[in-house]
């Protein structure tokens, strides 16, 4: 029984990180048709801004975080005035651009930083036990930050005029240009709230993990596949699938003590299946050529 | 003596009609001495190392553009041909004593039968999701080599394979013919029939499959043809390092090979060599500047892509060379008519 | 126009051809490579242990090479191995064949460090081996000696002997535990990264386990680079672990202490952790890696031999850090190289060798004995054994690094007992001691 709590509390927690992330990423790809593969890089960024501020700086954490965010939301911004905008209708050279950019964050990391491994303090020390698993107080916040930011997000959608712009715009970027909606605008806009939102998750995620310069490299991949999973554009989409292959890693864990390094490869796996039966994820829209 | 005389005149007279009239031709020409009397300027063991590395990695790179470049196919992931190339190489050689230029080619055909497993589940699948499921393959592979470090050797890789050739030099030789040989077979399949489907199935799948073309075949013979290619690359790469690794197969790999062709211009073959040739040699050319070698490259690519989104080698080329709106015959820039149909080539 | 492209574009490739080769200068130094991750802790390691080597001796004129003193000039390769080995393979070749360097010291990832190995022993150029502790590395040195006798391992030992070090420190904490808590049958727990230095460890140590009549309750995997191990915590804390065997080497090594301290894990860690050898660690855990026990070779306190004291001194004033086993380097070139070289009297990798290879002297830690195999091969390794390199072992206490091992250790039960100066008694976690406490 206690195995089985175990998996749950644990791949409700790993769940929620990609979730976090997943979510900023499939923000700007529905909006704009940008794969930001930077997405990670960014989140990176704003770990090593909170450590910056938290152990040089001796702010308090909460603080940290909200500069942090800010911080990085107007990188992204800048970012993606200066080299995505111009390029946009080639999908492959955003790709690329993207990638570029985040190695340029790597490297720029790495000289400023070394490749030593730091750590930040969590916002909230300690842990509490619940249902017999010893639970970090920051996962929790992990937790319910990730079901914060998906409501705060639908909320936003659904309700607000910026919702219904970005909705529209995802749906047919044309037809919304056509409505009279600053296209344009709407992406840098969903831009900012994506990178945003990453550094959130950066903010809230990092007390768990270790900052050093390559670190953005296995949450993009498992975002990647999250994304893939839950269907392209679809928060709800990734959403769910973030917790599915939460769940699938806490069970080669705990499952396979042996084999738990391979939390990834199967997570991957799994997205692969998935997408035999179901080439648009579970929840894409399986949407036309666009000319 | 006449019948020489009259092949070599009419050498120089194919050169004189065909080669010269185009820069970008007598480029190609100019790199094809470049990269073969390069031993004759020097013997140095680091340039020669260098360039053999960057040949393998032309190789590399121009397989991705068949595939990806042409059939639009987006493949992230295609560091596993590679590393399948390489491992199988390696295996070939270590257990069953196949040498070089044996273990190289049958590696690479286990590389085309990697190519239909993953060539199969993406037929249905179309852009991001092909390039993020093509991503994963690699990781998996990578995850099994891990698994099985008996059989793989883990992350210390399988070492002690024999070398390609017994010195530098003839090392350098055996990659750059192969090479050059590999290129021009592929640059050759761009200009055939399946070629030309190839690239249409990239503009638009609909209608040639509407024209009556199996395009799950054609989509599958690429991923197989550039599977080949990898593959050699892959195995030329564990002979000439006598190591073959997981380094092989890791995610930095792809996105390098995906770098290098955007940057050199998809959809030919040209772009991806002409790329590593220029960049693979700067990146270790910016040696002295350690620490900052990387950020440069990537700055680099990122400028390159702000002002030539198409690539840089169609980029140049287009500033040397017109196109004439009559014949579609590809002139100098410096003339003012077509050599061809003496239509009036300014706008 | 179009000459004048062609021009232009012969002319590139000519510049960038002399830029590129760079001549050699300076031919009356002695010229060492560093070769080494630069841009990480091991590599700066490397580094400074050379830098600290080559000013000693050039303050005291150079080495006496024959009839001149010759002066040590170093030249920093970064090998970049944690990323991408061919890079490690290029800087390598341009040490041997661009800067052509006499000695080449350093190297860290086995992985890279075989493939460096070839290049090195292709141009005969002597190559020691300051970091990587692979067996195959000095294998090839019996099965192959013409080619490979221009290798040799300064640090650490080899693998083979880390497990049997780190087995006896696990014996050492189980002892203190049975005497203090009174457990019966002691349950052990193994956690090692995923690699593959650490796979022989994991099947060795359950044989050891049960060999000594403890029980062993499992063993976890965790990638190297894992960020998150609470769920390995919780399974290894439901099984009733008293002792968790570690065998980590990268950043796991962080996560797993970090965690096990905030969680309060009654469990105490011994066996190779590498992220806590070095001084970063505290604040690496957030102060939480208490407790955390590792094998390692230096630290501040502790005096393995004479030389010891003034070596990690110097090394904590000048750098300001405890130094890792990675400025081996240092008795490379201090204690391996120089005197070897003066005896000599020239350059010639093959006297060299011949005079190394014989040699029995004390490095900064332990008495150096070049091994032979079982059928008398020399395989340029150091031995291992009381007053030879055996390493210590340190423990974290009230954010410390304490030396804890060895003390009043005994090899077998007649031998000896060998206490290196400065060590402590191994201190058990207070939250162990409150749960198993009758």
């Amino acid at each position: 029984m206690g195995l089985i709590i175990d998996i749950v509390i644990t791949g409700l927690i790993s769940g929620s990180t990609f979730a976090l992330l997943a979510i900023g990423f499939s923000l700007i790809f529905g909006a704009a048709r940008i794969v930001n593969l930077a997405h990670t890089a960014f989140y990176m960024v704003a770990a090593y801004c909170i450590y910056v501020m938290t152990q040089k700086m001796g702010l308090h954490p909460v603080w940290g975080m909200i500069i942090a965010t800010v911080l990085v939301a107007l990188l992204g911004l800048i970012s993606y005035q200066l080299f995505i905008n111009p390029i946009r209708e080639h999908e492959g050279a955003v790709l690329i651009a993207t990638i570029a950019l985040a190695m340029v964050f790597q490297e720029v990391m790495s000289l400023l930083f070394t490749g030593t491994y730091l750590s930040v303090p969590a916002l909230i020390k300690g842990y509490f036990v619940l249902l017999g698993v010893k639970v970090f107080y920051q996962q929790l916040i992990t937790f319910c930050a990730a079901l914060l930011v998906m409501t705060g997000l639908w909320l936003v959608l659904m309700k607000t005029k910026l919702g219904l712009a970005l909705r529209s715009t995802a749906q047919d970027r044309e037809v919304a240009n056509l409505m009279g909606i600053n296209e344009a605008r709407v992406a840098m806009m969903t831009m900012g709230l994506s990178v945003g939102l990453a550094a959130f998750t950066g903010a809230v995620v990092v007390p768990l993990t270790i900052l050093e310069p390559t670190m953005w490299m296995h949450p993009l991949i498992m975002m990647m596949a999250v994304v893939v999973l839950g269907g392209l554009g679809s928060l709800k989409g990734s959403f769910i699938g973030a917790y599915i292959l939460g769940f699938a890693g806490a069970l080669v864990v705990f499952l396979a003590p042996m084999g738990s390094f391979l939390k990834g490869p199967v997570a991957l796996s799994i997205m692969i299946v998935v997408l035999l039966i179901r080439p648009e994820g579970l929840f894409g829209v399986s949407f036309e050529e666009e000319r | 003596m006449d019948l020489i005389l009259f092949y070599l005149k009419k050498l120089f007279s194919v050169f004189k009609n065909e080669v010269f009239v185009l820069p970008s031709r007598v480029v190609v020409v100019l790199f094809f001495l470049f990269v073969l009397l390069l031993p004759v300027f020097t013997k140095d063991p680091y340039l020669l190392r260098i360039f053999i590395l960057t040949s393998i990695f032309a190789i590399f790179a121009a397989s991705w553009d068949l595939l990806s470049g042409f059939t639009g196919q987006m493949n992230f992931g295609h560091a596993l041909f590679f590393g399948v190339g390489a491992y199988s190489a390696a295996l070939l050689n270590l257990h069953a004593h196949i040498p070089p230029w044996g273990s190289i080619p049958l590696g690479a055909l286990v590389a085309v039968l990697a190519g239909l497993i993953i060539g199969i589940p993406c037929l249905r699948l179309r852009g991001t999701y092909l390039a993020l499921t093509t991503l994963a393959f690699p990781i998996v592979l990578m995850g099994l080599v891990f698994a099985f470090p008996d059989f793989t050797g883990g992350e210390l890789g399988i070492s002690g394979i024999s070398r390609l050739t017994t010195s530098r030099v003839s090392d350098y030789y055996v990659v750059s013919v192969v090479m050059l040989g590999l290129c021009t077979i592929m640059w050759k399949i761009t200009d055939s029939n399946t070629g030309i489907i190839f690239h249409a199935i990239r503009e638009d799948e609909v209608a040639v499959r509407a024209a009556g073309v199996n395009t799950t075949r054609y989509k599958l013979l690429a991923f197989c043809l550039s599977g080949f290619f990898a593959g050699m690359a892959g195995g030329l790469y564990a002979h000439f390092m006598r190591i073959a690794g997981p380094a092989n197969l890791e995610v930095s790999m792809s996105f390098t090979v995906v770098i290098w062709a955007i940057f050199g211009g998809v959809v030919t073959i040209y772009g991806p060599i002409g790329a590593v040739f220029l960049l693979f040699p700067l990146l270790e050319f910016l040696r002295f500047w350690q620490e900052f070698r990387m950020l440069m490259f990537a700055v680099i690519v990122l400028v390159i892509l702000l002002y030539m989104p198409d690539g840089l080698f169609p980029w140049l080329r287009d500033k040397i060379e017109k196109e004439c709106p009559r014949c579609k015959i590809r002139n100098i820039a410096l003339r003012n008519t077509c050599r061809i149909c003496t239509a009036q080539l300014d706008k | 126009m179009k000459k004048g492209k062609v021009l232009g574009i012969v002319l590139l490739a000519a510049f960038l051809m002399a830029t590129v080769s760079f001549p050699a200068w300076g031919a009356d130094k002695i010229k060492i490579g560093v070769i080494g991750p630069m841009k990480y802790v091991q590599g700066i390691g490397h580094w400074n242990g050379a830098v600290m080597a080559a000013e000693e001796i050039n303050a005291n004129g150079g080495i006496q090479v024959g009839d001149e003193k010759m002066e040590i000039e170093l030249v920093k390769a970064d090998s970049n191995e944690f990323l991408n080995v061919t890079d490690a393979t290029n800087a390598m070749e341009r040490l041997v064949t661009k800067d052509k360097v006499n000695f080449v010291v350093g190297g860290f990832r086995s992985e890279a460090v075989l493939a460096m190995q070839d290049i090195a022993m292709e141009r005969k150029v002597i190559f020691i081996g300051c970091g990587a502790a692979h067996n195959k590395l000095c294998t090839r040195v019996a099965e192959d000696y013409d080619t490979y006798k221009y290798w040799f391992r300064m640090t650490p030992t080899r693998s083979t002997f880390l497990a049997r070090t780190a087995f006896i420190h696990m014996d050492y904490v189980a002892e203190s535990l049975k005497k203090a808590l009174d457990i019966p049958k002691l349950k052990v727990a193994v956690v090692a990264e995923k690699a593959i230095w650490a796979d022989p460890m994991v099947s060795y140590a359950e044989a050891y386990i049960k060999g000594k009549g403890m029980e062993f309750v499992g063993a976890w995997r965790p990638s190297p680079v894992a960020t998150d191990v609470t769920a390995e915590l919780s399974a290894i804390q439901r099984s009733g672990a008293h002792i968790i065997f570690t065998v980590f080497s990268s950043s796991v090594g962080i996560t797993f202490s970090r965690q096990a301290g905030e969680l309060k894990i009654p469990a105490a860690q011994v066996g190779i952790n590498v992220e806590a050898q070095k001084d970063a660690f505290m604040d690496a855990t957030q102060g939480m890696g208490d407790y955390a026990m590792t094998s390692t070779t230096y630290c501040r306190g502790v005096e393995s031999n004479k030389n010891t004291k003034a070596f990690v001194e110097a090394y904590y004033k000048k750098f300001g850090e405890t130094p890792t086993y990675t400025s081996g380097t240092y008795d490379a070139i201090v204690y391996a190289l120089a005197p070897s070289i003066e005896k000599a009297g020239s350059l010639d990798p093959d006297k060299i060798v011949d005079i190394l290879e014989d040699r029995k002297y004390k490095s900064s830690t332990a008495n150096i004995v070049y091994m032979k195999d079982s059928q008398g091969r020399h395989l340029h390794d150091i031995e291992w054994g009381p007053g030879y390199a055996t390493g210590i072992a340190i423990e974290w206490v009230d954010g410390k690094m304490r030396g804890v091992w060895p003390y009043k250790w005994k090899l077998t039960p007649d031998s000896p007992k060998v206490t290196h100066k400065g060590c402590v008694p191994y201190t058990i976690p207070p939250w162990m001691i409150e749960k198993y406490k009758k």
